[in-house]
């Protein structure tokens, strides 16, 4: 395993080292400080909104199931069954109220507690099944529908850790005149031969869309699309910006919102007039004139929350690392609750243009990332230069830290995070404890 | 008055694979209806496009601006190009009328790009209508076997 101070040298401020996306003993180091200590996305609670409804999910590498009771609370269980391994649940979402291991018949109800042993009194008098129960996510916690787990049990309060992430997921949500999102509408799921934190990079780099994405706006994006490429020039006024806890923003928020005005994206497409009527009475219904003008023109953003969410668009997406140069990637559209359907596919349709495996945009993001996983291969050239914009970056009084929109601001922050996890190998005492009583 | 063959819809199956997998799509794009939708599911075999995110779900024009895209020269996920040949068969026609029909087909198409071979597999579903005096696509379904998996890079025309 590389060394602490190894891991140190090669994450510095404004450059970090080919080595971190290539090579598998930093991914497994990765895997245990990321992904194993923290606050990890995991689905959208409407994805399994009746009881008895799972999805399977992994946090990190390790198989989990994301499962509703029939008291409608949720729970995280690793997809392992406590007899001798075998994944215990083979689809990726279903209902069922129990999960059976066909390997010996073993069973368990959907909170993980073994309630099926098939002829039992094989077992020992002393043989306890209350020991047998699933291995559960330590922490399970909910912010505006959105699930996080935890494997350890010493995270702050999720809705601490999301800090400035807060704020946008708020807006995010109440652009429904109900305040909430349904993610019920089926998942794009691509990947790439790359390193995961590709992903979790691009989806908040603004410097990119000019030159990535040119084809998608001289083309697909239609007549808006060369207004849109003035957003990522070296004179656009908006902004990227750090919000704590190594989350961050691409802010592409007019400056002098219009009120009331919908500038928003989320009205781009065929609506009519009757449905965006319709739907702004609602919010207006709801929020007021002030709050709505505030939703409508500030919620144009891309939100990043460490290690694996990105909020993009309609869409929440979950970045699954699988190996070093290796990734998944599951991105989850959304609809508004309490608007006219034809609001909703319009979001749909605007969405599916540009993500997607056959997407007009996506795609080409994820060929940079094999094109760098190539790259990375050389050696003599071992940096990879994320210094833009750190002489002119400005920290505002909540602590956000602001940059131009073409900055590596939000990069320096995920890394800057990724460098104090990774280099923390003070195991506590009590996860310490808490992993020998799994293994004793 | 017209009424398709599967002789005829072989044809037009077998010129319309030929023109994709040389990619020339302009010369496809004249295959098509101006009305015609182009869909391919994601997740399932597509039961309402409205309630479900697609792979495509292209109307003539998003087609047509897709395949604008593709001849930009800066569409990096086909710089270089998929380079594919797909084969066709199980032709079935169904609900074949006057001037309309639907045929069912299998397809399997291999691709190769930068240096990386995959098999894709799925079926067609062709909705076809006769018009100033030609068979015309319509409508034309994709549905991948794969549908429910992670799939890299699907921006050739499939």
């Amino acid at each position: 395993m590389p060394s602490q101070i190894n891991l140190g040298e090669l994450v510095q401020d404004g450059r970090v080292h080919r080595r971190i996306y290539l090579e598998q003993e930093i991914f497994e180091l990765e895997m245990e400080r990321i992904f194993e200590r923290n606050w990890v996305f995991l689905g959208h609670e409407s994805e399994i909104a009746a009881p008895g409804d799972y999805k399977t999910t992994p946090i990190g590498t390790q198989p989990a199931i994301m499962t509703r009771d029939e008291d409608g609370e949720i729970h995280v269980v690793m997809n392992r069954c406590m007899h001798r391994g075998a994944t215990i649940c083979q689809d990726q979402r279903g209902n069922s109220s129990s999960f059976r291991c066909w390997y010996h018949g073993w069973t368990y109800n959907n909170k993980g507690d073994l309630i099926g042993l098939p002829y039992a009194d094989g077992y020992g008098k002393d043989f306890d099944r209350r020991r047998f129960g699933l291995v559960k996510a330590a922490r399970v916690e909910k912010y505006r529908g959105l699930v996080f787990g935890s494997l350890s049990p010493e995270v702050e309060k999720l809705t601490d850790y999301l800090a400035g992430a807060k704020y946008y997921i708020d807006l995010f949500m109440d652009l429904s005149p109900e305040g909430e999102v349904e993610a019920r509408s089926g998942t794009h799921k691509y990947g790439y031969d790359g390193n995961w934190k590709f992903q979790m990079e691009n989806g908040v780099d603004g410097y990119h869309p000019n030159f990535v994405h040119q084809a998608f706006f001289e083309t697909q994006a239609g007549p808006i699309g060369r207004k849109v490429m003035q957003l990522f020039t070296g004179n656009s006024d908006y902004e990227s910006k750090a919000l704590g806890n190594g989350h961050s923003l691409l802010d592409m928020s007019p400056k002098r919102p219009t009120e009331g005005r919908p500038t928003s994206n989320i009205l781009r497409g065929a609506t009519s007039q009757g449905a965006g009527a319709t739907y702004m009475s609602g919010l207006l219904a709801r929020y007021g004139q002030e709050r709505t003008a505030e939703i409508l023109s500030a919620s144009n953003v891309n939100l990043a929350v460490f290690p694996n969410l990105l909020i993009i668009g309609i869409q929440f997406r979950n970045t699954m690392p699988r190996s070093a140069t290796r990734t998944d990637v599951h991105l989850l559209p959304t609809t508004l609750k309490g608007v006219p359907d034809e609001i909703n596919v319009a979001r749909l349709r605007a969405h599916e243009a540009f993500y997607g495996s056959a997407g007009g945009g996506a795609p080409d993001d994820v060929e940079m990332f094999n094109r760098c996983t190539d790259g990375l291969r050389v050696k003599g050239a071992e940096w990879l230069e994320l210094s833009r914009g750190i002489e002119r970056e400005q920290v505002d009084a909540d602590g956000i830290t602001i940059g131009h929109i073409t900055d590596e601001v939000p990069q320096r922050a995920f890394y800057r995070r990724w460098k104090a996890l990774m280099c923390d190998d003070s195991q506590s005492q009590q996860l310490k404890t808490l992993r020998m009583a799994r293994t004793s | 008055m017209a009424k398709l063959s599967r002789a005829d819809a072989e044809d037009i199956l077998y010129a319309e694979a030929r023109l994709l997998d040389e990619r020339r799509h302009d010369e496809w794009l004249g295959m098509l209806t101006t009305d015609a939708m182009y869909w391919m599911p994601a997740n399932s075999d597509g039961v309402d496009p409205n309630r479900e995110i697609a792979l495509v779900y292209d109307n003539f024009a998003k087609m047509r601006d897709r395949i604008g895209r593709l001849a930009t020269g800066v569409a990096h996920a086909q710089s270089p190009p998929s380079k594919t040949r797909r084969l066709v068969s199980n032709v079935q026609i169904e609900s074949a009328v006057e001037n309309a029909a639907t045929i069912h087909s299998a397809f399997i198409l291999y691709e190769l790009r930068r240096g990386k071979e995959r098999i894709f597999a799925g079926r067609y579903e062709h909705r076809m209508r006769y018009e100033a005096g030609s068979w015309k696509i319509a409508g034309k379904k994709v549905v991948l076997v794969n549908s429910d998996e992670v799939i890299d890079n699907l921006t050739f025309i499939i």
